[in-house]
């Protein structure tokens, strides 16, 4: 493991901000901590950087325990969330920063500050001061000056929140790109779910100071551990009913079955609003309820409805449209939606 | 005709007017109470269209030598401030609301006493049998007692207390404004403390230097009271002398040419901060 | 109404003087103008204008009913600006140092009416044509008496400047008034002889005691002050400081053997609307008992030679005034001050700044 973090618990006053986070991230990995504001993410990478020292806990950085040493002696690459660029130094001598204090010789610092400018796509703009750049371009000087000197780890702190969108899916790119090439290993923080879901290798969903599930892009969205990861990541239906032997009872659809292995008792179940279907399929489904469109959202290649099932729960339904296909039922429709059990995740009880 | 962007200007201009309009008032007070003063000084000067009273400022060796010796003081308290207010402003800007609050009011405290009484305070502290210099011997440390009163030491020590926060203000306004994460990032890629402060922290604080060294500089040329009760006659300050011209023989003209003499040094060496730290304060824009 | 005729009268009676062109004050005549409710008296403020009124306000406001509203500081400036705009708000001013001679030369003030103003028995240092001498002061010797025992400090300037016979830190004032005197003084020229000053011999002079300053001061306070913090042992300074001293038994002397005396003025602006009642303020001032008083406080006592017998008796030898002091002194000539002021303080700041 590239970074194993083994019990943190970091405490502020009477607030646990970080209550027990266990965390291990392998070489070369792109790893997201996907959070809420305040869930405690920003903390957790303080804490990996050096910067919070934590009440308990280990942090080992390539197997080496870093829990009480100062950033400077972790190796530790970091783009801060507003870049945190030296505004009275240039691009060049920012990003030569790092190995001015690793007292690298002058030539290999001229020819690697050279090469990390190229990497950025930068080379024209040595000379410039950060605030002569645009934010995009500060936000690769800080990429650039956080990985030159070859750090065991690299941490984003929220890198693209101050970007407009457009600008923010190609450095989201360029990021993964760059970490790929250079197989860094790279921890990034976002409470953008989207973001989380085009980047990561594995992502970690932290809720309240703790980590409530760590596991592959795809995992964590068809198969949440908890209700906080259904409900975070992506849009979902979540459907109480009540389990009895192999099958539940819900309202509106009736009864819907289940892995043999559910007891019986009250259950969550996690429906993501794409495995609703509408229109004459739904007739070979075997679970189907009627419903009354409340509002249709179009967009672009789908659309998405909010309907009212008969006998009381509203649920999402998020459906592809194709040009030649008739246009999606509107306010008031009366419709049948419809989808398959093995579209259906129980979420566990916690 | 107009277009979208000349009405634009328009508008823009209209609320640039404005706010000019508000400051107004503020303009003329400054106009009232300095500028005019100021001019009719420099007219003073050359009063009957002669020049013969800045010829007698500037050509008697004097005046020009005790000018130079005023702004070696100014410049040695200037220094003193320097090195003794940015570690209390440093601390200033990380200390917590009890400590802040406490280092403020200790600071201010000179503000609150006349300059006599602060003054006097400072002949009892300093004399040769004064507070220090008793305490020094009853310890043994000393046999004779210390040089610290009517002579340079004793106008510098005087000087800098009263100046100390001065330099201290503008230089902890300017640390404050120093995003906290650009020493943390200058310490996450490998500086030590002390690195990240030299290469970081100092640069991004000398407009506040700047600002305090030009401060305490043209405070201390101005200065009087202080250095002839603690230099005991042996300090002398161009401003004494423009004093005495003014209030002991009414000679006003010539008393105007060594002002302006003054203000035109005073200018040259607010010029040369100002160049010093250019380049920081463009920087941190 | 009474008032209106009285006062068309004296106007009446001041134009026909005027157009007489004759230079008499404008109450010779003998009628009395109307009383003001107030009149204002320009002193140097502090614990001075406290015993002024104890001393003078008083009594004047007792004996003609007639408010005395005192304001400070003295300024000379501002009362040439005063006469200038042709209203001077003062009644009476105190005239600081040597501006006394200049203010009558630029004709900033009233003729003083010795018909009012009865100074028949001063001697004549205390009569001028314009200016009314308050009080008399003196710059002295002073000493700390518990280094210099029984009368063994020294007397004069000569003995000042022997720092073999008299060893110990000096204080004399950053100033070439009174210095410039008593370095001759010490070179041996005889008090009499000393106007006018031979000023390449004082700064001679002034070069040997040069080393043995330990200050130069600036205000009134230090020296005596030094004295007590025995931060010298023999200092220059007003006697009147010396004379709170002796009051408070601190351990401090002072000698007037070749003092200089000065003399405080006082003087009515020119075209203020009370003169008349100036000139009596100035009448009440004159009075020997009052001066006493007033003397009793500061050591300042006025010029009438009856004084002196008003204050108790073992005051007596530290008022400069006192006919055995008198004899020990000198009177500063302002008039020499007046015209070589500026030149002699350009001389003196250039030989304070020689290094050595």
């Amino acid at each position: 493991m590239q970074l194993s973090v083994q019990g943190i618990v970091r405490r502020f006053g009477p607030v646990a901000a970080l209550g027990g986070v266990d965390l291990d991230v392998a070489e070369g990995e792109f790893l997201t901590i996907l959070g809420p504001s305040g869930s405690g993410k920003t903390t957790l990478l303080k804490t990996i950087a050096g910067f919070e020292i934590p009440d308990e806990g280990t942090v080992l950085v390539g197997g080496e325990d870093v829990t009480l040493a100062p950033p400077r002696r972790r190796d530790v690459g970091m783009v801060f969330q507003n870049y945190a660029l030296f505004p009275h130094m240039t691009v060049a001598q920012n990003i030569a920063f790092p190995l001015e204090m690793r007292r690298r010789p002058r030539e290999e610092i001229t020819r690697r500050v050279e090469e990390a400018l190229r990497l950025v796509e930068l080379q024209a703009f040595g000379q410039r001061l950060p605030r002569q750049l645009s934010g995009g371009q500060q936000q690769r000087v800080a990429l650039a000056r956080a990985v030159v000197f070859g750090p065991r780890l690299l941490l984003l702190d929220e890198p693209f929140g101050a970007l407009d969108r457009k600008l923010r899916e190609s450095l989201q790119l360029e990021v993964r790109r760059l970490q790929r090439n250079l197989r860094l290993t790279t921890i990034f923080i976002t409470h953008d779910q989207e973001e989380a879901l085009i980047m990561s290798d594995r992502i970690a969903v932290m809720d309240k100071g703790r980590i409530e599930q760590v596991g592959f892009p795809g995992d964590l969205y068809a198969r949440p551990a908890t209700r906080f990861v259904a409900d975070f990541l992506g849009e979902s239906n979540l459907l109480e009913g009540t389990a009895k032997g192999g099958g539940a009872e819900l309202p509106g659809f009736g009864r819907v079955p289940l892995p043999s292995t559910q007891p019986d008792g009250p259950v969550t179940l996690l429906l993501r609003p794409e495995a609703l279907r509408l229109g004459e399929e739904v007739e070979a489904l075997p679970c189907r309820a009627r419903g009354t469109v409340i509002d249709t959202v179009f967009l672009g290649l789908s659309a998405k409805l909010r309907l009212r099932l008969e006998g009381g729960p509203v649920v999402l339904a998020r459906i592809p449209l194709r040009p030649s296909a008739p246009p999606p039922p509107a306010e008031g429709d009366s419709v049948t939606v419809g989808f398959s059990a093995e579209d259906v995740h129980v979420v566990p009880r916690t | 005709m107009s277009s979208p962007g000349h009405n634009r200007e328009v508008i823009a201009r209209r609320r640039e007017r404005g706010l000019l309009l508000l400051a107004v008032p503020a303009l003329l007070l400054l106009g009232a109470i300095f500028a005019w003063p100021v001019l009719r000084l420099l007219s003073m000067s050359v009063e009957g269209g002669t020049l013969a009273h800045f010829e007698k400022a500037a050509l008697d060796g004097l005046y020009v030598s005790v000018l130079l010796d005023s702004m070696k003081i100014a410049l040695m308290v200037m220094g003193i401030c320097l090195v003794l207010a940015y570690p209390v402003a440093l601390w200033l800007s990380r200390a917590g609301r009890v400590g802040l609050a406490l280092g403020m009011f200790a600071l201010l405290l000179p503000f609150w006493t006349s300059v006599l009484v602060r003054t006097y305070a400072w002949l009892v502290l300093l004399g040769r049998n004064g507070v220090i210099n008793r305490t020094l011997r009853d310890w043994g440390w000393i046999e004779a007692p210390l040089p610290l009163l009517h002579n340079t030491a004793g106008v510098l020590i005087g000087m800098v207390h009263v100046l100390l926060p001065y330099m201290v203000l503008p230089i902890y306004a300017s640390l404050l404004r120093i995003d906290p994460d650009l020493p943390r990032a200058a310490e996450g890629l490998g500086a030590p403390a002390w690195r990240s402060f030299l290469r970081i922290t100092l640069p991004l604080s000398l407009p506040g230097v700047s600002a305090g060294c030009a401060l305490v500089f043209v405070l201390s040329l101005g200065f009087f009271i202080t250095p002839a009760l603690l230099g005991g006659g042996h300090v002398v300050m161009v401003s004494m002398l423009i004093e005495q011209q003014v209030r002991e023989f009414l000679d006003w003209p010539f008393a105007a040419a060594l002002s302006t003499l003054l203000l035109l040094a005073t200018l040259a060496i607010y010029a040369l901060i100002g160049r010093l730290t250019r380049g920081a304060r463009l920087a941190t824009q | 109404m009474p008032f209106n005729m009285n006062r068309r009268g004296i106007l009446r009676a001041g134009g026909g003087l005027l157009a007489a062109g004759l230079p008499l004050p404008a109450f010779a005549q003998g009628a009395t103008p109307p009383k003001p409710d107030r009149i204002v008296v320009n002193a140097s403020g502090g614990s001075m204008a406290q015993f002024l009124r104890i001393a003078y306000f008083a009594d004047f406001e007792r004996e003609h009913g007639i408010r005395v509203v005192d304001t400070s500081p003295v300024d000379f400036g501002k009362l040439r600006a005063m006469v200038n705009s042709g209203n001077p708000e003062w009644t009476v001013t105190e005239i600081g140092g040597q501006d006394g001679d200049r203010a009558t030369e630029m004709n900033l003030l009233e003729p003083i009416d010795t018909s009012i103003v009865d100074l028949s028995k001063y001697p004549d240092v205390g009569r001028k044509s314009h200016i009314f001498v308050g009080s008399a002061y003196s710059t002295v010797l002073g000493f700390r008496s518990d280094v210099f025992k029984d009368g063994s400090h020294p007397k004069g300037w000569a003995e000042f400047w022997d720092v073999r016979r008299f060893p110990g830190a000096r204080s004399l004032r950053n100033h070439p008034v009174d210095n410039l005197e008593f370095a001759l003084l010490a070179d041996g020229v005889p008090m009499d002889k000393l106007y006018p000053l031979d000023m390449d011999r004082a700064f001679r002079k002034l070069d040997e005691i040069r080393p043995h300053i330990a200050v130069w001061w600036s205000t009134g306070a230090q020296p005596a002050q030094m004295l007590v913090d025995k931060e010298v042992v023999l200092a220059t300074g007003w006697n009147g400081r010396f004379f709170e001293l002796a009051k408070k038994q601190a351990p401090v002397g002072s000698d007037f053997t070749q003092g200089s005396l000065k003399s405080s003025s006082w003087g009515i602006p020119r075209g203020t609307r009370h003169a008349y009642w100036g000139q009596k303020f100035l009448q009440t001032m004159t009075n020997p008992r009052l001066q006493a008083i007033y003397a009793t406080e500061l050591s300042y006592a006025g010029l009438h030679p009856d004084t002196v017998n008003y204050v108790a008796e073992e005051l007596r030898p530290l008022l400069p005034t006192a006919p055995a002091n008198l004899e020990k002194q000198f009177w500063l000539n302002t008039s020499w001050w007046t015209e070589n002021g500026q030149k002699a303080q350009e001389r003196w700041t250039r030989w304070m700044l020689q290094r050595g």
